[in-house]
């Protein structure tokens, strides 16, 4: 045993020797507009010499492209999936409804075409989207499904802020993986890597301008912190929370991100002579206990050659100036305004419980209550402002992550809010023996049945069950589910190409269609579908078909069949 | 320091006894029936004579699975004469994947000219059987006494995408070694390639 572990620290020293031959970063390709292609599928990559690794893409090979939204556009996702087993696809921190948010509910079976879309009503910020199917999360996202969605709007464009895309505006996914004799990704034997991986490249090197460069920072681990800072110590200016832009920059010479948080910060570059370099470091080492990576094991479940050490995330090389070069740290961002604990009318507390080692003994959960895809754990109203508590006094760190809204951090038990999160956040890392609150308003989006997550992000730990399920109410709304499911024909049957829905009442919203084929398949899913234009089937093979359709007025399906000639 | 639902451990322990016992003891696989592309029940007792097969788990779709035909037609060129054909099965859950339905086999085979069986295993029985993992996950059988031991499984050879690259080629190591009367010197490697889900029963 002694042996193998002398074994494992000198081939850990020759993989940081090895670490010189520097691969260039990679820069998600970019989509923008308002209809997105996505396609889902299970591939390979060269990561190390020999053989190719067994890889999940988005359009690629590892980490999908970055969508660029504009505030106030209305985007509409075209997401096929082509793997072999379901998935889902979230929209993390997306403000939209229920019904388009990705979580577990929204499973995309094999070959299937789910359409969601929404109004952009989120502030300018760096987003991502990833899995999000209960009890596969970890697997689905460490073979490297994902990728960023960056929100644009006019409070951000007035700005002197880096945003030449891959120039002096870098996005950087943070992560790490294990691989195993066969180069295959080992996301069994340790929920953490062993080397880093950054937006899907080993060692990485990227050229930036000499001038100042903002990087969007992203925690896409499964459950490893970063302590981040410069190799030289230089001050760097934190000008962006999960959410949007802060108020005005905080100076800083370490952020910590927990998995599922992102922070834009803006470094200068300015006074650097072209051609040197440093480095972009995680100062892991010696952090408080419940920091994920923070275990002294090199093996085991929670092992990695990375555990409570510092090691180099990103080499930067200082290249020319660009025309256009931002020259300062503007002094003041954007006025938020934000929620106050007197604006809350509803307060909840959450106990993180359970989840001590051993066998038998129950998951991480909250209030002793393990994930359950058919109870909704909490009820809130739409429009009303509510204070969270989340309490953990208990064994080990974790990140609180909430769908549908953004919130404002208002008091830590641990240490004093920070200028540093002191802006719009969807997830914290929430330490041992800590308790936080926050405030948020769940506006715009009711939805009866369909639930919102809300979660720990360390991708084990919900994949456990830390994970519970919140519906968003309209209180005013009258009930309507006594009433008949509204009716409507399908036609032409047999269909061509296009396949109409005549609805009996033109009024009637339709809240779901999903088509199924005569083997139980399903061909595809549209939440809140518009139908004007018809639903095409071009590409179906000639056939029965089976498709059911759910009104939004009374949350009931029917069920019509069609032919496809 | 976090934990893992119970569910898992059981699994991992299932695993790591499946791997022990085929390490330690033989594994014997039982004789199968399944409809080639071709529309005929093929079985490992077709051929009297046959001193042992390459039984080669792929599929339709997987990119990885894709990479292998033409080295899949090379070792059924080499070792058919010399008593050891290859068969490929295709044991996907064709009722949530259509890609590999048994219509989309036929094609592929045609198209890809495949020289060996291409076998649908549309009840997943005979992925069960030999515990298939992988997309390609290959087996080396010799009869014994009558009976069909598995003496290599895992992986074909050790690149996949670039096949000049290779430099293990554990399925054509292994049938060359059987046929010198030699023991097989790695009997075993992991699999790499698309998971081949089971449906629950
Ligand atoms: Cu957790």
């Amino acid at each position: 045993m002694k042996l193998k572990i002398l074994l494992i620290a000198v081939m850990c020293g020759a993989v940081m020797s090895a670490s010189a031959q520097y691969n260039t970063l990679v820069i998600p390709d970019t989509l923008s507009g308002t209809t997105f292609n996505l396609n889902i599928k299970d591939t390979f990559k060269q990561f190390l010499p020999g053989n190719q690794t067994i890889t999940g893409g988005i359009n690629g090979n590892f980490w999908g492209p970055t969508l660029f939204f504009n505030q106030g556009d209305t985007v509409h996702m075209n997401v096929q999936s082509y793997l072999n087993d379901s998935t889902t696809l979230h929209w993390h921190g997306m403000h939209l409804p229920a019904v388009m948010d990705g979580g577990p509910h929204q499973i995309i079976p094999p070959g299937t075409l789910w359409q969601p879309y929404w109004k952009v009503t989120n502030q300018a910020a760096t987003f991502w989207y990833h899995p999000h199917l209960h009890t596969m999360t970890e697997e689905q996202m460490s073979k490297g499904i994902g990728g960023f969605i960056i929100v644009r709007d006019a409070a951000e464009a007035a700005l002197a802020l880096p945003r030449t895309y891959g120039v002096d505006d870098i996005p950087l996914a943070l992560t790490s993986r294990k691989f195993d004799a066969s180069n295959a990704i080992d996301y069994t034997s340790s929920h953490y890597g062993d080397t880093p991986v950054v937006n899907g490249t080993l060692h990485p090197q990227v050229t930036l301008p000499k001038q100042y460069v903002r990087l969007r920072i992203l925690n896409a681990e499964m459950e490893r912190a970063y302590n981040l800072g410069f190799s030289d110590n230089r001050t760097f200016y934190i000008i962006g929370n999960d959410g949007g832009l802060l108020n005005a920059p905080v100076s800083a010479t370490r952020i910590k991100l927990a998995v599922g948080e992102r922070a834009e910060i803006m470094v200068n570059l300015g006074s650097d002579a072209i051609g040197s370099s440093f480095d972009l470091v995680a100062y892991n080492a010696g952090q408080e206990f419940g920091f994920g990576g923070g275990e002294p094991n090199t093996t085991g479940t929670f092992g990695s050659l990375l555990n409570n050490r510092n090691f180099n995330v990103l080499h930067i090389v200082v290249g020319a100036t660009t025309t256009g070069a931002i020259t300062a740290v503007p002094s003041a961002l954007v006025s938020n305004t934000y929620l106050t604990a007197a604006d809350a009318t509803v307060s909840r507390t959450l106990l993180v419980t359970d989840g001590n080692p051993g066998p038998g003994n129950p998951p991480f959960n909250f209030d002793h209550t393990v994930y359950n895809f058919n109870t909704i754990n909490k009820t809130v109203h739409l429009n009303d402002v509510e204070k969270w508590t989340v309490i953990n006094s208990n064994v080990f760190g974790h990140t609180f992550h909430i769908h549908d809204i953004e919130f404002k951090i208002l008091s830590r038990s641990s240490h004093p809010v920070g200028a540093y999160e002191s802006g719009w956040k969807d997830t914290y890392y929430l330490q041992v023996n800590d308790t936080v609150t926050f405030v948020a308003k769940f506006d715009d989006y009711a939805d009866p049945i369909h639930p919102f997550m809300y979660h720990c992000h360390f991708a084990p730990h919900e994949d456990g069950g830390m994970m519970q399920q919140f519906v968003v109410v309209d209180a005013t709304g009258v009930d309507n589910t006594g009433k008949a499911a509204g009716g409507f024909s399908l036609y032409p049957n047999p269909a061509g190409s296009r396949l109409f829905v005549s609805l009996e009442d033109p009024a009637m919203q339709v809240y779901y269609v999903t088509i199924t084929n005569a083997a139980g398949r399903t061909m595809c899913m549209l939440p809140r579908p518009q139908l004007a234009g018809g639903i095409d089937i071009s590409a179906y093979a000639p056939g029965t078909y089976f498709l059911q359709l759910t009104d939004e007025l009374t949350k009931k399906t029917t069920v019509k069949q069609f032919v496809k000639q | 320091m976090a934990r893992r639902n119970s569910a898992f451990y059981t699994l991992a322990l299932f695993v790591a006894l499946l791997l022990h016992s085929r390490t330690m003891a033989q594994v014997v696989v039982n004789d199968f029936s399944l409809r080639n592309v071709d529309g005929k029940m093929v079985s490992l007792s077709d051929h009297k004579d046959a001193k042992g097969y390459i039984v080669v788990f792929t599929c339709n779709h997987c990119p990885f699975a894709k990479l292998y035909p033409p080295r899949l037609n090379n070792l059924y060129k080499k070792f058919a004469k010399a008593g050891v054909p290859l068969i490929a099965i295709s044991s996907t859950d064709t009722v949530v994947y259509e890609g590999d339905s048994y219509a989309e086999m036929v094609k592929k085979a045609k198209k890809e000219h495949f020289l060996f069986p291409y076998l649908y295993d549309n009840t997943q029985a005979v992925a069960r059987q030999f515990a298939a993992q992988k997309t390609p996950h290959a087996f080396v059988l010799w009869k014994e006494g009558g009976k069909w031991v598995v003496k290599y499984c895992g992986a074909i050879d050790d690149n996949g995408a670039e096949p000049a690259e290779v430099k293990h080629r554990y399925v054509q190591d292994a049938v060359e070694q059987l046929l010198a009367g030699k023991p097989v010197t790695v009997p075993e490697t992991r699999s790499i390639g698309c998971q081949i889900n089971l449906r629950s029963k």
